[in-house]
């Protein structure tokens, strides 16, 4: 079943139309990377999800239940890590995890058990002062500690990493793809190298619409125009090379094939050993998501 | 209805760890010291102040302090407390709406309602326990210095006037649903008060109205009776609950 879908979902604010009909579909037991630009209008799609935006138009299920505006009962399926979380600066990360075990309805006992597994996966177990004095890492580590407290069949990270520093970043990225293990993640973010990094699944947001969506893989075929670049040892070959394949580029004493199939690869490399050029390097370059992005965003 | 507990925790551990408890504690003892103190030391002040009300044609007498002069200081000083109250607390909705502290814990299933209600059960609870205290303080030395007796219908007086500020705190929630922070939530709560008294000053309206309440030196002397004051009573607490109810619908749908 899929965990979460939405089908055709607008939503404006005043004359500003942010969601034209966005419509994915998130399957279980995935890391789901939501791309787009900063004020694509991810967020205000995933406020629609929790219910604290009510969308104008389009429907949206989480585990087969439709989604409600304001007193929204599909949540109890789902943790969320706002983008810029806030706790009570005056609780230490185990008072506040307790809060939201029992908000959720767990039996002491099991949260309890439940806070000792999360701290321990987040980092956080030997701390204790309190949220007051953490860091802005600390705070997103603890977010996604209380997010994952009810064992949600959705984790939903608004930007979970932009704010952070590398180490900060890594550390985040670590815990969501362990987190993968109890739930799916949908996570919205512009680093691309994140989304590579973990995702299984992404959807580019542009426009107010899903401009792609699909398996890493998936969206990867979908520019097949992968590069081949050559670095031979003798500049004289770069020439018998552009010759013999009239569409290489010839550039800072490196020959570049944009659109090489497999095929073309493969007669780039029996030139090579047939008129024995030798070679320092030889290189596959497949198409980065980046490369993706900006096609899609139009740049 | 574990919604409202777990909030309601969180909201006395707040109390508790910002200091606003020690503080409502303190000034609680304050004031209530200070009701009696004042009174007792009156005729010393007038004493030392003599000479200089001399000098502007005031002659001072001998003058015999009783309970009634305690009581009167209370009641004076009263509206100062329930400022203090309301100030401290007008940011007990806004400032977790302007930080976004509450979305964590509604997405995890916290209703709206449960939070609201939590929050103003601590608000009046705070109220309340700030006022009586104050009052048993007072109460208890007046009793030891003088004699409570001799002002009329003490006990009513008091309950009208806790039941204003039950009113007012009822109103920064019914702003507090809309409003984006403390200080419009002081404005509108402080132009509303001003209202009640400009419709007071329209003699057909005054006995109608919560700061009907306020009056008690007239119910201290007798020169009104509860009965007088019951209006005033029952359009208070009609309007308060008035206001949470309407506030329930309006938080509800507040956009986070």
């Amino acid at each position: 079943m899929d965990i979460l879908e939405l089908i055709g979902v607008t939503k404006r604010f005043g004359s500003k139309e942010v969601l034209r009909g966005v419509s994915l579909t998130v399957p279980e037991r995935c890391v789901f990377g939501f791309v787009g630009r900063n004020g694509a209008g991810k967020t205000t799609a995933m406020k629609c999800v929790l219910g604290l935006l009510r969308p104008d138009g389009g429907e949206i299920r989480v585990c087969g239940e439709r989604v409600t505006y304001g007193g929204t009962r599909t949540n109890r399926f789902v943790g969320y890590l706002p983008d810029v979380p806030e706790f009570y600066g005056y609780m230490n990360a185990s008072e506040y995890m307790t809060l939201c075990g029992r908000i959720t309805g767990m039996k002491p006992a099991a949260i309890r058990e439940r806070i000792a597994e999360l701290l321990e996966l987040v980092g956080l177990k030997d701390e204790h002062h309190r949220i007051g004095g953490y860091s802005r890492g600390m705070k997103q580590r603890l977010g996604i500690a209380q997010a994952l407290i009810n064992r949600p069949r959705l984790l939903i990270c608004d930007e979970p990493t932009s704010a952070l520093d590398p180490v900060g970043r890594r550390e985040i990225l670590d815990i969501l793809a362990a987190a993968k293990e109890q739930t799916s993640v949908l996570f919205s973010t512009h680093i691309l190298t994140d989304v590579e990094r973990i995702c299984d699944h992404v959807a580019f947001l542009e426009g107010g619409r899903i401009a792609i969506e699909g398996t890493i893989d998936e969206i990867k075929g979908l520019r097949a125009d992968t590069a081949v670049e050559i670095l031979p040892e003798h500049p004289a070959d770069l020439i018998r090379l552009q010759e013999a394949f009239p569409g290489a580029v010839i550039r800072e004493g490196k020959i570049a094939l944009a659109n090489a199939s497999g095929e073309t690869a493969r007669a780039l490399l029996r030139f090579i050993v047939e008129q024995e050029i030798s070679v320092l390097r030889f290189e596959r370059q497949e198409p980065t998501l980046e490369d993706l992005f900006m096609e899609v965003v139009g740049q | 209805m574990k919604g409202f507990v777990s909030f309601f925790n969180k909201e006395l551990r707040e109390l508790v760890r910002t200091g606003r408890l020690l503080l409502l504690v303190i000034l609680g003892v304050i004031f209530g010291v200070m009701n009696p103190a004042v009174a007792k030391l009156t005729p010393w002040l007038m004493e030392q102040m003599a000479d200089t009300l001399e000098g502007t044609g005031l002659m001072v007498t001998s003058y015999t302090v009783t309970a009634a002069d305690s009581w009167t200081q209370f009641f004076k000083n009263s509206p100062m407390g329930l400022m203090i109250v309301l100030i401290l607390f007008s940011g007990a909705f806004t400032n977790e709406y302007a930080k976004g502290t509450l979305v964590p814990l509604l997405t995890k299933g916290l209703s709206r309602g449960s939070m609201a209600a939590a929050k103003t059960a601590m608000l009046l609870g705070a109220w309340s326990g700030f006022y009586w205290l104050t009052f048993g303080i007072t109460y208890a030395y007046t009793a030891y210095f003088w004699d409570n007796s001799v002002v009329s219908h003490l006990a009513f007086a008091a309950f009208g006037y806790w039941l204003m500020g039950v009113f007012l705190l009822c109103v920064t929630v019914f702003v507090s649903s809309f409003a984006t922070s403390s200080g419009q939530v002081l404005v509108v709560t402080g132009c509303v008060y001003g209202m009640m008294v400009l419709l007071g000053l329209w003699g057909k309206f005054a006995r109608y109205l919560p700061t009907f309440l306020t009056d008690s030196a007239s119910l201290l002397s007798g020169v009104t009776q509860p009965s007088d004051v019951f209006p005033a009573l029952v359009v208070t607490a009609a309007l308060s609950l008035a206001l949470l109810l309407l506030s329930i619908p309006l938080t509800a749908k507040r956009k986070l």
